[in-house]
């Protein structure tokens, strides 16, 4: 096996590593250290005698022995005697496959990177270091933040953890749907930060096949929740769409003018698979309808087809009924100016209470398209500007140019 | 482990002196809490509003006297528990019924000693 193939076993067994091991010891940055230096003995001791057959268990093993060798020497330190860790694996365990060996703890990790009291900037990072088994590196590249502060935050927040006593549990029935909630959005949120920008592709594609699998690794950890499958839907129908989101140029293409061939039927099929449990299971819930959204889209075969807009504005429709805010709204009023016509669309649009979305991009690229469309170029053009002075992601940028140029032109 | 629940509230809700059908109120619906904690309840107690309060700054080792609390904020402390609780989750949950007349915040704090 070359460096890059270990390098492979060492990642795939790192979440179901590092959880058992932070479930047993109750202490994350010990298991994320014992888990490093286990790997750091595979190496060489993989050298001289070959790869295992069970590399995980044989990992998780060495991992044990050096986790308790650590507590020994931060015992005598400290001056002070915490609970014995459990004993090391039998002689038997060590002959029964690793699956046996390893209990799998990670959505207990999961819900303990996601709780509530961690930082919001630190817990899906935190997550996609120790159940993923991203470098610090990989992880800053994938948030477009520095890694330095990034290991700051990972620190602070394993601190935090240990310091208030973030249960090792999984949270109690009376907890769990509010648990759950912020541990999914938590997790949408990090996939949609590193989605925004629409050319980043390469540098996140990495990331986002991990997201994929980690939303996959929730669906099989809860097979009952309907919002995990929601959630693993949304990912892989937002992740099939990538290839058709830039054209050539790195220039933002709309959902409507994305070429179906380019989408990825396997993930597309991945999505739909996921969507029929979420929608079985929790069919009001508003992750639900918003993969029902993307799933209207993603059954367009090719351009030709008509877009799908009458099965988008029936699913904002419902969507409204369970999450009645203007961003709703605002989506809602796209697909309507696709079927009743941009004036109509525009009086809905003027409609919204505006206060919030003021400082929201989308809302004046929505509009700056329903004025142009309804012959009101000058003010257009104004909303244009608007939406480029408040910064979005490159290839929007690009986009929205062009449609001013467009514009210009016209009135020439 | 042991947690202390601070509360933070804007002091002149209650009038100038905490006096009053409002103070009357809340320091009602603590007393029935306190009952509720039992004996994860380790102590606590209301303050004062921060008219009240004087201020000790060490500064390069001199140590001035002065009136008033540490910091203006919009937001003073004014009350706290110390609470037993088996983790971060029940502490969580012992403060959200805190009771509370207005907005404010009740900031959850680990002891030193635990």
């Amino acid at each position: 096996m070359n460096g890059s193939a270990i390098e492979r076993v060492f990642r795939a067994a790192s979440g179901r590593i590092t959880a058992a091991l932070v479930a047993r010891f109750r202490d994350l940055s010990l298991a994320e250290d014992a888990f490093s230096e286990s790997c750091v003995r595979a190496l060489s001791a993989w050298q001289e005698t070959g790869v295992p057959d069970d590399p995980a268990a044989w990992l998780y093993r060495v991992a044990s022995r050096v986790a308790v060798d650590m507590l020994r020497r931060q015992r005598t330190r400290r001056q002070f005697v915490p609970d014995p860790p459990p004993p090391d694996p039998t002689a038997e365990e060590v002959m029964i496959d690793d699956r046996h060996v390893i209990p799998d703890e990670r959505l207990r990790l999961i819900f303990i990177c996601c709780h509530p009291a961690v930082a919001p900037d630190a817990r899906a990072a935190l997550t996609l270091r120790l159940i993923c088994g991203l470098t610090v590196s990989e992880i800053s590249r994938a948030f477009l933040i520095d890694e330095a502060t990034l290991a700051q935050r990972l620190v602070r927040a394993k601190r935090k953890i240990a310091d208030a006593a973030v249960p090792f549990e999984l949270p109690a029935p009376e907890y769990w749907s509010e648990r759950l909630e912020a541990m999914l959005s938590t997790l949408e949120v990090a996939y949609s930060k590193a989605h925004e920008d629409a050319a980043g592709l390469t540098r996140h594609a990495g990331f986002a096949a991990e997201m994929l699998h980690l939303s996959t690794m929730l669906v099989d950890l809860m097979p009952d929740e309907g919002e995990a499958h929601a959630l693993a839907a949304l990912l892989h129908y937002a992740e099939a769409r990538r290839p058709a989101r830039t054209d050539a140029r790195g220039m933002m293409v709309p959902l409507s003018l994305q070429d179906p061939a380019l989408w990825h039927r396997e993930l597309i099929a991945a999505a739909d698979a996921f969507l029929v449990q979420a929608a079985r299971l929790a069919p009001e819930s508003a992750r639900t309808l918003q993969a029902k959204l993307q799933a209207c889209w993603c059954t367009r075969a090719n351009l030709s087809e008509p877009a799908p807009w009458g099965c988008v504005r029936d699913v904002y429709d419902q969507l409204l009924r369970v999450r009645d805010d203007a961003i709703v709204r605002l989506n809602r009023v796209v697909a309507v100016a696709e079927l009743d016509g941009a004036d109509v669309a525009l009086a809905e649009l003027d409609t919204l209470d505006d206060k919030g979305l003021a400082q929201f991009g989308p809302y004046h690229a929505v509009r700056a398209d329903l004025l142009a469309r309804t012959g009101r170029a000058d003010e257009a053009r104004a909303e244009y500007q608007v939406v480029l002075a408040l910064d979005p992601p490159p290839a929007e940028r690009q986009w929205l140019i062009q449609r001013l140029g467009e514009l210009s032109a016209k009135l020439q | 482990m042991k947690y202390a629940l601070l509360i933070y509230e804007d002091e002149a809700f209650y009038g100038p002196d905490k006096s009053g059908s409002k103070i009357e109120e809340i320091v009602g619906k603590h007393m029935a809490f306190a009952q509720e904690l039992g004996a994860r309840r380790l102590g606590g107690a209301g303050l004062k509003s921060t008219p009240s309060a004087t201020t000790i700054r060490t500064s390069a080792g001199k140590k001035t006297v002065h009136d008033g609390p540490f910091a203006e904020a919009r937001e003073q402390l004014g009350g706290f528990y110390l609470i037993e609780a088996a983790d971060l989750d029940e502490a969580i949950a012992i403060a959200k019924k805190v009771p509370v007349l207005q907005d404010g915040a009740i900031e959850i704090r680990p002891l030193l000693q635990p």
